[in-house]
This record gives structure tokens, sequence and C-alpha cells, in this order.
């Protein structure tokens, strides 16, 4: 069994993909655990905002997650089009 | 498994134009709009001082979101409330509809989340141009010094990218992390916990993501 030029091609699209979503995860994950904790620290100073404070924090996680759904975007393309 | 990245689609040539319609998007997408008309009908049909369960259904949803518009935009009339809301409905149903077998997802089409981030993107620019004058609205990509302008001009467009990718990789990593799983562990347990968590929990979230950035795009332009 020899490998041509195509199953290298493979190969390094799909360790491009793997490495696209090790490393695009880190970023959301930082960002994202900081909202949720910078979160819980303004609902335990005023419990009663909690539903605000709950809401205003989803959509920041969602915009701090953007980075990461690129990546999974890339990683996507990687694997399904090359 | 080799079925993740496959659409049916319809396609035929009409006067000269190729069109290729993806066929389970267009059925999935009127599936969830049939939904909504049916819900209406049955919902309104006998409104009462003492609601059904349908009719309070209905105006919970009502009445969340006029109250989110209203707080966000800070206008008293209600000229984008219908706009939100419909964002909202149809992008909910969407996603959950995943968790009824044979059915799938539209928004796992990157045509149905980008063409509606499109609308948003016009409408937000439009009430912008409306309420500011043209003069203010184009004296703002020039902030802070005239060579900036390339720069907002992008960052303006790269909001459209970024609200639908967000929402399309969203609901397609997770169909594609269901599929996978289901797999490896013969559909066995798993499967029932992966739909609730990526249907239920990550559906509506990313739906109220969507709806939400589309109102603050708006009232962005119009302040």
């Amino acid at each position: 069994m020899d490998i041509s030029g195509a199953d290298l091609v493979r190969a390094a699209a799909f360790i491009g993909a793997g490495i696209a979503m090790g490393l695009g995860a880190i970023g959301p994950g930082v960002g994202e655990g900081f909202v949720g904790g910078k979160a819980c620290e303004a609902i335990g100073r005023n419990p009663e905002e909690a539903g605000l404070l709950t809401r205003t924090m989803l959509v920041a996680q969602a915009v701090a997650e953007s980075t990461g759904i690129y990546s999974l975007v890339v990683a996507l393309l990687l694997i399904f089009v090359v | 498994m080799e079925n993740i990245g496959y659409m049916p689609r319809w396609i035929f040539d009409i006067a000269g134009f190729h069109i290729v319609l993806n066929k389970e998007t267009l059925i999935m997408t009127w599936i969830v709009m049939a939904f909504w008309i049916l819900f209406s009908l049955l919902a309104t049909k006998s409104t009462k001082m003492v609601p059904n369960p349908l009719q309070s259904t209905a105006e919970i949803l009502i009445a969340t979101w006029d109250d989110l518009v209203k707080d966000s935009l800070g206008l008293t009339d209600r000229r984008y409330f219908a706009f939100i809301c419909t964002i909202f409905l149809l992008f909910w149903v969407s996603n959950l509809i995943g968790i009824i077998p044979f059915l799938s997802e539209p928004t796992k089409d990157i045509n149905t989340t980008l063409s509606l981030g499109v609308v948003g993107f016009i409408v937000a620019h439009y009430s912008g141009i409306k309420f500011k004058g043209i003069k203010t609205y184009l004296k703002e990509y020039c902030e802070p010094i005239f060579f900036m302008m390339p720069l907002n001009v992008i960052g303006e467009l790269s909001k459209v990218v970024s609200i639908s990718f967000r929402l399309f990789g969203n609901i397609m990593g997770g169909s594609i992390i269901i599929l996978v799983v289901s797999y490896l562990v013969y559909s066995l347990v798993l499967p029932p916990f992966l739909y609730g968590f990526f249907g239920l929990f990550v559906g509506t979230i990313q739906a109220f993501v969507f709806t939400m950035l589309s109102l603050v795009y708006i009232s962005v332009q119009i302040r």
C-alpha cells in the first residue's frame, strides 16, 4: 500500500481540523468562564436583578463564543470540503 | 455516518436560470410556519378574560418580547415588535424541531440563517437612516477620523457573518455531535440527553441570542 498525494492532503486536513478546533476552543472557554463568574458575583451582590443579569450574561457568552464557532466552521470545512 | 454534509436538492432550469433549492430546508421551514399559524389560530379562537392554556402561552410569549423590545429600544410604539418576535418564534421552533424523529432543523442550512441575518442588517441600517437622517448616518462611518471608514464598514459587515455563522455553527455542530455519539454508543442511553442539551437548551439560547443581537443592532442604529 503506497500513500499518494491526495491521501496526504486528506491527512493534513484532518490534523488541521483537530488543531483548529482544539486551539479555537481555548479563547471562548476562558471568556465564557470569566463572564459566568462575574455574573455570579453580581447576582450574589444584588439577587433581585437576577433575571436581567442572566439575560445579559447569556448574550455576552454567545458573543464570546463566536470565535469558537468560527473554528468549528473551519474544522467542518476542512473535514467535509477539502 | 456518510451523509453528514448531504443536502437533498431540487435542481431545475427556468428561463436560462439554473435554480438549486434545498428540499429539506424548504419543507421544514414550511412545517415551522404551519405550526405557528395553527398555534395562533387555536390560541385566538376564543379569547376570554380567564384564558385557556394555549391563550396564556401566547400571552406570555408576546408580553415577554413586548417588554424586551420596549426596554432596549425606548420607543413608545410597537413598530419593531412584530419583526423581532417573528424572528424569535421562527428560529425557536426551527431549532427545536430536530428533536422530533425524521425532521431536521432548517437552521442547519447556512442559507436560512444568513438570509435572516441580512434581513436584520437591512432593517437596522434602514431605521438608522430614517431616525438619524442620511447625513448623521454617513458621518458615523468617519468616526473618529476619515481614514477609519473602511474599518467601520468591514466592522458592520462582519456583524452579519458573525450572527448567522453563530446560529448555523451551534445547530450544525450539535446535530453532528448527536449523530457521531449515537453511532458510537449504538443509540443506547445517551441520545435522549444529548437531544435535551443540544436541541432544547442550546436551541432556545441560540434563538434568543440571535434575536437579542438583532435587537441590539437596531437599538445601536436608532440611538
